[in-house]
């Protein structure tokens, strides 16, 4: 039972449990990001065959893996980075304004 | 960066360009081989970052400077949306193949594919070394 | 406190998740897949069947990608300012 479609969803939960339970504003980006790469697991591994070769024809081989949940993945990976650099400047503009990174202080002021 | 290695920056000098030329080949070589427009730019943009981090920053914008560096962005972003315009001029579909097929196998042999990963090559390479420079320049 | 709830919220998003996704793994599925590497060369030319799919078929997911990527760079460029630069 051990495959990447089960990993993948157990990393996205742990990504929840981060974002649920962490107070730090850069460890919910984190959390962020390893929800991301949750996804990207369980959707790389939904066209995984076994046996299958990646799915370039350099030499007349039988077996491909699926190449659609790549092409997809390509742009999660893209816009994955684009969220977490912003959310990364979003929280330097915060540090600088607050002086803080914690929620619950962030709260309080 | 306060201590500066002259082994590392000796070493990023002379691994600048062949890093360059590395991105070059996966984003123009990215329909035949594994690579493509973004994972090339990708290592473009990491060459830049290297700089950056080795020469450091106020050094390494004197060679590549921010705004450059944004505008190329644009320009990349532009010349993508005006390629697919191109196709509806010609009478095709936005965004649609117009360029002749040439053998397959070759680097030209794919039509618009190689301009579309040129453009977006050059986007996300500037796009990250900007992304870069900016965070680290902040406040400081 | 807080950690109970989200490791019940977790448990019972674990049993809904895990229930409902019943995928074999590593079996080969027909469909658009199928398609794609039957005739990606013939039409696009790539050898490469994820670029073809990425820059020919759905070229339009890819423009809508480079929108976003464009957006948040300029986002951070917007955000971020040097010392001596004005706000």
């Amino acid at each position: 039972m051990i495959n990447g479609i089960n990993i993948g969803i157990v990393v996205v939960l742990v990504g929840i449990y981060g974002l649920l339970t962490k107070r730090n504003i850069i460890k919910m980006i984190m959390s962020l990001c390893i929800m991301n790469s949750g996804v990207i697991l369980f959707f790389i591994s939904i066209g995984y065959v076994f046996g299958g070769q990646a799915a370039i024809f350099e030499d007349s081989s039988s077996l491909m893996v699926d190449p659609l949940p790549q092409a997809v993945m390509l742009t999660a990976i893209v816009i994955g980075l684009g969220v977490t650099a912003l959310a990364l400047a979003l929280a330097i503009k915060i540090y600088d304004e607050y002086k803080t990174l914690d929620t619950n202080k962030l709260l309080e002021k | 960066m306060n201590r500066k290695s002259a082994i590392v920056k000796v070493f990023t000098r002379k691994l600048f360009p062949f890093i360059l030329l590395y991105g070059c080949y996966l984003i123009s070589h990215g329909h035949l081989s594994p690579g493509g427009g973004f994972q090339g730019g990708v290592i473009f943009g990491s060459a830049l970052i290297l700089l950056g981090l080795v020469e450091g920053v106020a050094l390494a914008e004197k060679r590549f400077k921010e705004d450059f560096l944004s505008l190329a962005k644009n320009i990349g972003m532009l010349i993508f949306i005006l390629v697919g315009f191109t196709g509806m001029i010609l009478g095709y579909s936005f965004l649609s193949d117009f360029l002749p097929q040439g053998e397959v196998g070759t680097v030209p042999g794919a039509g618009l594919i190689l301009f579309l990963n040129l453009t977006i090559g050059f986007m996300v390479g500037t796009g990250i070394a900007v992304i870069f420079y900016r965070m680290v320049r902040h406040g400081s | 406190m807080n950690r109970i709830v989200a490791v019940i919220v977790l448990l019972i998003l674990a049993f809904f998740l895990f229930s409902a996704v019943r995928l074999d793994y590593g079996h080969p599925r027909q469909g658009l897949s199928e398609y794609f590497i039957a005739y990606g060369v013939a039409q696009t030319g790539a050898l490469n069947t994820v670029t073809s799919i990425y820059l020919n078929y759905r070229v339009y997911d890819t423009l809508g990608e480079a929108t976003v990527f464009f957006a948040a760079a300029l986002g951070v460029f917007m955000l971020l300012r040097k010392e001596g630069e004005e706000k």
